[in-house]
């Protein structure tokens, strides 16, 4: 039976590993190319590899990624937990709604709440027209929208559901009688979160990190759109050389060290997260 | 005198050839005539109503394709993904790489007789030809390209150097485009108007001085003029430099208007152009359609509708003062003051410290 269930899964697999390995292939191909009056001509040059490793601003900007990545991943982290724990202590009916909810800012297009956000956090805003009526503030805070704070805040709320989906589903499989067991024996609620809960749902953590990094580091179009001149991303730069640059080789070397470094960041993250021993005991042979 | 007779089967056979060629004829027109052209092109370009004259008078459906970018049209055309376009709008200063891709087909003037009707600075302009001398696009559809500003805020007219000026910091933006910011920044440290886009390495270097000097005095780079009307609507910006369209959808709103700087017009100017790979059998009907847009139908529907200026003379002086004045014909001599924006040589030099500029 098992046997079969393999392979079931064998073409989809086969197909993920196709349609994921056949871009890359294309592209590493591409990165020794060179362009010749807008004739990609099959060579084997190292000149776009060797233009991207002295390029400063190539490599500020995969660092950037890497940042906007991981800092997505830390903050829905911690906004994530109290809501995820929250949601395993409804009931079904609740659970349902709740996770609606939850999902309803994904619902609408990203081009949509773009500007949603361009409307509640402008200089005649909501959030600054309400603090000058309150009178907290005399002008309006220009920081709030065109900024490294906007990145940051628009690219939390648009991944905080991913995040506490899979905290969320984590943290129902934790045997509750193991929280009860540490306040039993004297664990404080907030040692109970920690030498239980969380080793536990290490797995849901490791799973919502892994899925934001990746959505928050290859994010275009909001910061282009929300971070004013701070939006640069270097995957704006690999659209930038792929189309108005025309240089494919130069975009294709870029493309694949930003690839090559996301991915041994979130090995990193992987390999950090499931070393806890809560995540052993749920993954078993980790 | 010779009498006409006709007999019982003469008649019979005379009215069979007839049918004959009474079926032959919408045959052969079937055979020449095209259902459907597929035109890409900016949605500004090609409203529905626009093109509803040469679809009345040809029978030939056009079906607008809109593009997203010119770089997008480039990419597809070079990489073969946009088969079905059967007309396409490359930019006058992006022509030459179309040229020089041997994307376009080159083209016979002679079947396009409104071309007797454009204005000279178009008719003579090399940008569409390339070193085999032939024609390869014919400019279509053009405008200015002004500083669009917050006349309640800036008391006098804006400059380029407005644009640089800290007395307005976190009011201003600039396009996302390498191109016109980088120019326009040239013409902010004092390089001649003709030499905007020559710029060598040295300049270059300046001009990046100059555009990261300017970063923090922006509120943002605007992506889309889509993007730049919200922004003067939202009150972020009071002054950028801009395509005419936040000025149509705002003047009856704020008080806003168009600034020509003297330093130089940067000018857009769209062309007609064929893939090198259309069939023969839509060829002629693409022909007919390059005559439409040099014609008195489309100039008539996208002045009244759309406030543009097609690239001939032919409705000039039947339009109202009003009218010639808000699509910039009022005054020929504008014509003397276009900068063409042009990709230059080192244009790969420019994306660069453009991107630097960016990261900074």
């Amino acid at each position: 039976m098992m046997v079969r269930q393999r392979h079931l899964a064998l073409p989809v697999a086969a197909a993920i590993v196709a349609g994921c390995l056949a871009p890359l292939a294309v592209l590493v191909a591409f990165s020794f190319y060179e362009v010749e009056d807008f004739d990609l001509v099959p060579a084997f040059s190292f000149r776009a590899w060797g233009e991207l490793a002295v390029s400063s601003t190539d490599w500020f900007l995969i660092g950037k990624a890497v940042l906007s990545g991981l800092s997505a991943t830390v903050f829905t982290a911690i906004l994530g937990y109290p809501v995820a724990l929250a949601l395993t202590r409804l009931a079904t009916s609740g659970k349902g709604l709740a996770i609606i909810v939850l999902l309803t800012p994904l619902y609408t297009g990203e081009i949509v709440r773009i500007y949603a956000w361009r409307i509640v956090l402008g200089g005649e805003g909501l959030v600054n027209t309400l603090l000058q009526g309150l009178g907290v503030i005399d002008e309006p805070l220009k920081f709030l929208l065109f900024s490294p704070f906007t990145i940051g805040l628009v690219l939390t709320y648009n991944n905080l559901p991913y995040m506490v989906l899979a905290i969320w589903v984590s943290a129902e499989m934790v045997d509750r009688r193991l929280i009860e067991a540490a306040r039993d024996l004297g664990a404080r609620p907030v040692d109970a979160f920690f030498r239980v809960i969380f080793p536990l749902t290490t797995p849901g953590l490791a799973a919502g990190s892994l899925t934001v990094f990746a959505l928050a580091a290859g994010e275009m179009l909001t910061p282009s759109l929300l971070g004013g001149t701070s939006g640069s991303t270097a995957m704006a730069l690999v659209d930038n050389l792929f189309g108005t640059a025309f240089d494919w080789p130069l975009a294709s070397a870029l493309a694949l060290a930003l690839l090559a470094t996301l991915f041994l960041v979130a090995s990193a993250m992987a390999g950090l997260l499931l070393r806890f021993k809560g995540a052993r005991a749920v993954m078993g042979r980790v | 005198m010779q009498c006409f007779t006709l007999n019982r089967r003469q008649m019979l056979g005379g009215l069979a050839a007839g049918a004959g060629l009474s079926l032959l004829g919408p045959m052969g027109r079937a055979s020449a005539a095209v259902s459907e052209i597929v035109w890409a092109t900016w949605d500004s370009n090609g409203h529905p109503e626009y093109v509803a004259a040469f679809e009345k008078v040809t029978g030939t459906k056009v079906k607008l394709s809109f593009l997203s970018s010119e770089d997008a049209q480039f990419a597809a055309l070079k990489t073969g993904s946009a088969s079905d376009w059967d007309i396409v709008n490359p930019s006058l200063n992006g022509s030459w790489r179309y040229i020089k891709a041997k994307v376009l087909k080159p083209l016979d003037l002679s079947k396009i007789p409104n071309l007797a009707h454009m204005y000279d600075v178009f008719k003579t302009t090399d940008k569409v030809k390339g070193e085999d001398g032939a024609t390869y696009a014919i400019p279509y559809l053009w405008g200015l390209n002004p500083i669009v500003y917050r006349s309640d805020i800036h008391t006098e007219e804006p400059t380029y150097s407005t644009l640089f000026d800290p007395k307005f910091k976190g009011q201003l933006a600039m396009r996302d485009y390498a191109l016109e910011s980088i120019a326009i920044a040239a013409l902010h440290i004092g390089i001649p108007r003709e030499r905007a886009f020559l710029l060598t390495s040295d300049e270059l270097v300046e001009v990046k001085k100059a555009l990261i000097a300017q970063k923090p005095l922006l509120r943002t780079y605007w992506q889309t003029i889509g993007d730049l009307t919200n922004l003067f609507a939202t009150g972020e910006v009071t002054a950028a430099f801009s395509w005419r369209v936040p000025y149509d959808a705002l003047k009856d709103k704020m008080k806003v208007a168009m600034a020509k700087p003297k330093a130089g017009i940067m000018g857009w100017c769209d062309c007609f152009g064929i893939p090198a790979n259309l069939s023969d059998e839509k060829v002629e009907i693409a022909y007919k359609f390059a005559d439409y847009l040099l014609g008195a139908d489309y100039a008539s529907t996208i002045a009244d509708i759309g406030n543009y200026a097609t690239t001939s003379s032919i409705i000039r002086d039947k339009l109202s003062h009003e009218k010639q004045e808000a699509i910039f014909v009022d005054d020929l001599s504008v014509m003397q003051n276009f900068m063409w924006p042009v990709a230059p040589d080192n244009y790969s030099e420019w994306l660069k410290v453009w991107n630097e500029v960016k990261a900074a």
